[in-house]
């Protein structure tokens, strides 16, 4: 009981604290894609900005629309924050750290992180605005649509691995990483995609899309509710990148250095490859994006999974 | 025709691979060349030649012809004279950074270059008692030019 309070205690200080530290890490990457500095001023080349931002964002006004379904809209950042919080639980940081080794931790994942767009569809409805509601919709059609190449890509692994558990899957690659595999390589790619749309990055971030939708499903909201919904969304994309890593890159094997540097490293670096995705691409059209979805990624997903089948019957 | 169709399709999507990569190289090298933004305040933008910022004087050159003030457009420079020895010498030369437009007429009319703009741009003060120069006075920029570049 003490040890899961611990537990729980330890992944929620680490969460607040990766979020701040993706927020100004995106912010520096940006920066540096677009020739620019980024944050400089509060402290080392502004590392404490996030912590300036979130104070900012407490003390603001929390403003509600008059004609906001009042509940709904109460609700909404709490689901786009908790899933993404939970679905911390089957992570693997290391050999025995993880919070809870599931026997079908891949599946709870999926199922758990699959609830965030409740939250967002939530947060697009409650605001009673025609821009949060188009993101709202927009969201919930994107993220349906690509869970499922999503889940198609991770089967081929749990085929290979023969277990849903977090922790045999990363075990299964004891000797050499998954994504050195021909056809787990096009998973890795599928996954990669799809989980780019599921965490509404560009350029698959039309439920945001400025130029058409303001801020998309969270237009309206502001202060510490629009930070929940920030940190939902950095929170993803942490989850997303410790599952390719724990999926495709070994998890928290490597040599000489402890496993929990290991597994962190290439879950920053994994992190780094969506970012540099984001700030290079421009997004996608909300037609092109569901057809990407629907004629290549899930036709390639299934032959993916068949190569799969048959290779692991031969 | 279906043959057809796929062959298309997977040729265009070869080629939009390849532009995708391409683009991801063009911005992975962008990262590691040095911004080109100025951190502003500790770093400066060396202004260009013909930059016209306050207007300046060599006492030395200047032989109180008049000219500055009559064709400044918003009447900002001032001058009076003494006679000493039969000969004209300056007694004060009053500018009013307030009024001035920075037009450049003063600079190019003068026959001497006496008068002249020089490159300070943060010309905001507190005090305005100090957008009344005296051009007289040699330290008259001093205050200006410690915060802003030579």
């Amino acid at each position: 009981m003490l040890m899961m309070l611990i537990a729980g205690i330890a992944v929620l200080a680490f969460i607040s604290a990766s979020a701040m530290f993706l927020i100004w890490w995106e912010r520096k990457v940006s920066a540096h894609i677009q020739s620019r500095f980024g944050p400089m001023r509060v402290g080392w080349h502004g590392v404490l900005q996030p912590i300036a931002d979130a104070v900012k964002l407490l003390l603001k006004e929390d403003i509600r629309p008059a004609e906001a379904d009042k509940l709904v809209w109460w609700l909404a950042p709490f689901f786009a924050v908790v899933p993404p919080v939970m679905a911390f639980a089957a992570i693997p940081f290391g050999k025995s750290l993880i919070p809870k080794d599931l026997n079908v931790g891949i599946l709870y994942i999926m199922a758990i992180s699959s609830v965030c767009v409740i939250g967002i569809f939530m947060a697009g409805w409650g605001s009673n605005n025609k821009y949060s509601l188009l993101g709202g919709m927009r969201s919930a059609a994107q993220i349906v649509s690509y869970e499922i190449p999503m889940i198609l890509s991770m089967i081929t692994v749990v085929m290979h691995a023969n277990s849903l558990s977090m922790q045999k899957i990363v075990e299964a690659q004891s000797r050499h990483w998954n994504i050195l595999h021909p056809n787990m390589l096009l998973a890795a790619l599928v996954y990669t995609i799809a989980a780019t749309a599921e965490v509404n990055r560009a350029p698959f971030d039309i439920p945001e899309a400025e130029s058409e939708l303001v801020a998309g499903f969270h237009t309206e909201y502001s202060g510490m509710k629009f930070a929940m919904f920030f940190i939902g969304e950095y929170t993803n994309l942490f989850i997303i990148a410790a599952i390719s890593t724990t999926l495709f890159f070994g998890g928290w094997h490597g040599p000489f250095l402890p496993p929990v540097v290991w597994f962190l490293s290439k879950t920053y670096l994994c992190i780094f490859i969506w970012m540099w995705v984001r700030w290079t691409f421009p997004r996608a059209r909300v037609d092109q994006l569901m057809a990407f979805a629907w004629k290549v990624l899930t036709p390639i997903a299934f032959v993916n999974l068949a190569i799969t089948g048959w290779l692991l019957l031969k | 025709m279906v043959i057809i169709k796929i062959i298309k399709l997977s040729k265009d999507l070869v080629i939009g691979a390849w532009s995708l990569i391409k683009g991801l190289v063009i911005t992975l090298k962008n990262c590691f060349i040095p911004a080109i933004t100025l951190q502003y305040p500790a770093q400066k933008q060396p202004m260009t030649d013909r930059f016209r910022g306050l207007v300046d004087l060599h006492p030395e050159k200047c032989i109180i012809c008049y000219q500055c003030v009559k064709i400044c457009p918003v009447a900002c420079l001032a001058i009076a004279h003494k006679q000493e020895n039969n000969k004209k010498v300056i007694s004060e030369f009053k500018y009013n950074m307030e009024l001035c437009c920075f037009c450049g007429m003063c600079q190019q009319v003068c026959p001497t270059s006496a008068i002249y703009m020089n490159k300070i741009y943060e010309i905001s003060v507190y005090d305005r008692d100090k957008t009344h120069i005296n051009l007289l006075n040699p330290g008259k920029y001093i205050e200006w030019l410690n915060t802003s570049i030579k």
